[in-house]
């Protein structure tokens, strides 16, 4: 399970959403298109930055990512949008920092993204 | 074995520090988005960007020193994070890592103060005083705190073991973070961290921490590895600092860990 800070909040404002779709465009001479879906559905993306995180929490992050292995693990991801649980996210990257200013002062940004199954 | 050195006042770094962690994820991705990915893990890189202001003569000459010893990015030396808990398997006790005196009883599945059942009850039935500790590759000379959760019904202390000390802690029926800071005498590469009980007693201990600082930070969760590198290196073969004053250095540097050096 993706962590959850310690107000029991997933994300933090300002949060993005991307709802992703892959279509193929095929453009004919006279200007006309065929267009046809290469995926069957349409796939979900979270960016979740982070401010003002304790050291505990950014722990549980930093443990996260290395039990995941960077984006070769899959967890689930509740959509904090719509509750929609997604059974099937990675993360989206292989890097994961953070930075620390002071006490209870750190920083860091994650993008999980849905897999398609 | 070089390691990095402490500050005057017992902290590894000053804020701001970053650290990266970098994954290797081989990744075949199909036409229509179905992907098949390939871990691994050999590749993993730890990163940190430290920034120093106001350093002494001393402090200085200390990262000068070692600079020339590692020959600059040629050779490892041991990094002891400062924004780790030095300690692997922090909240499982019964892993390896772990070396529990016989007869040193362990049950799981205890509440802990955070609302868990991740909490350990070490019970000692014998009538000699026993530990469990975990020793770590880290300098034992070093200013280090030990940190852990600890409660007892019937126990009214409990025995922190750092390296050669055993400093005792009262404890009650509510969890209480018991710690032990300071420096040894003591020139050892290894240095162990735990608890020792008196005969008889038993206690619930939960989150131990060991911190290369003078004091506990909030309590963060390891598993596999703790925040020890011994096989750290400068990432550039250049340090630069600058001196604003007599005595008053400030200067950069990145330090990375590639496990398959």
């Amino acid at each position: 399970m993706f962590p959850t800070l310690k107000t029991g909040a997933v994300m933090q404002y300002p949060a993005k959403r991307t709802l992703l779709y892959n279509t193929d465009i095929i453009r004919f001479l006279d200007g006309t298109e065929q267009r046809f879906r290469d995926s069957p559905s349409v796939l979900h993306q979270w960016t979740i930055p982070l401010d003002l995180l304790d050291e505990s929490e950014l722990a549980n992050f930093d443990q996260f990512f290395t039990s995941n292995q960077g984006k070769f693990g899959a967890f689930s991801f509740t959509d904090p949008w719509d509750g929609t649980i997604y059974p099937n996210c990675s993360l989206m990257e292989d890097a994961f920092s953070f930075t620390v200013s002071g006490e209870m002062r750190g920083k860091t940004t994650l993008t999980v993204c849905e897999n398609r199954t | 074995m070089p390691y990095f050195p402490q500050l005057s006042s017992g902290a590894t770094g000053q804020f701001p520090v970053a650290r990266q962690r970098t994954a290797r994820t081989v990744v075949n991705q199909s036409w229509d988005g179905y992907q098949v990915k390939l871990a691994d893990p050999g590749a993993a890189i730890t990163e940190w960007h430290l920034s120093f202001e106001e350093l002494s003569d001393q402090e200085l000459a200390a990262l000068e020193a070692l600079f020339q010893a590692v020959e600059g990015s040629l050779t490892p030396f041991t990094f002891l994070d400062p924004a780790d808990n030095l300690l692997a398997w922090s909240e499982q006790q019964s892993e390896p890592v772990w070396q529990a005196d016989p007869l040193l009883t362990l049950t799981v599945g205890i509440s802990d103060p955070f609302g868990g059942t991740a909490a350990y009850r070490v019970s000692n039935p014998t009538g000699a005083t026993l530990i469990l500790q975990q020793s770590i590759n880290a300098p034992a000379s070093l200013d280090y705190c030990l940190s852990v959760y600890a409660c007892s019904e019937q126990s009214p202390r409990l025995w922190l073991v750092r390296g050669a000390t055993i400093e005792a802690v009262e404890i009650g029926p509510q969890w209480t973070r018991a710690t032990s800071a300071g420096q040894l005498q003591d020139t050892s590469d290894t240095i162990s961290f735990g608890v020792a009980l008196d005969p008889g007693s038993a206690v619930n201990v939960f989150g131990f921490q060991a911190e290369v600082q003078p004091a506990a930070s909030l309590y963060k969760q390891t598993a596999e590895t703790g925040g020890v590198y011994p096989n750290a290196r400068f990432r550039d073969d250049a340090l630069t600092f600058t001196a604003a004053g007599p005595g008053r250095y400030s200067c950069e540097l990145d330090i990375v860990n590639v496990e398959y050096l």
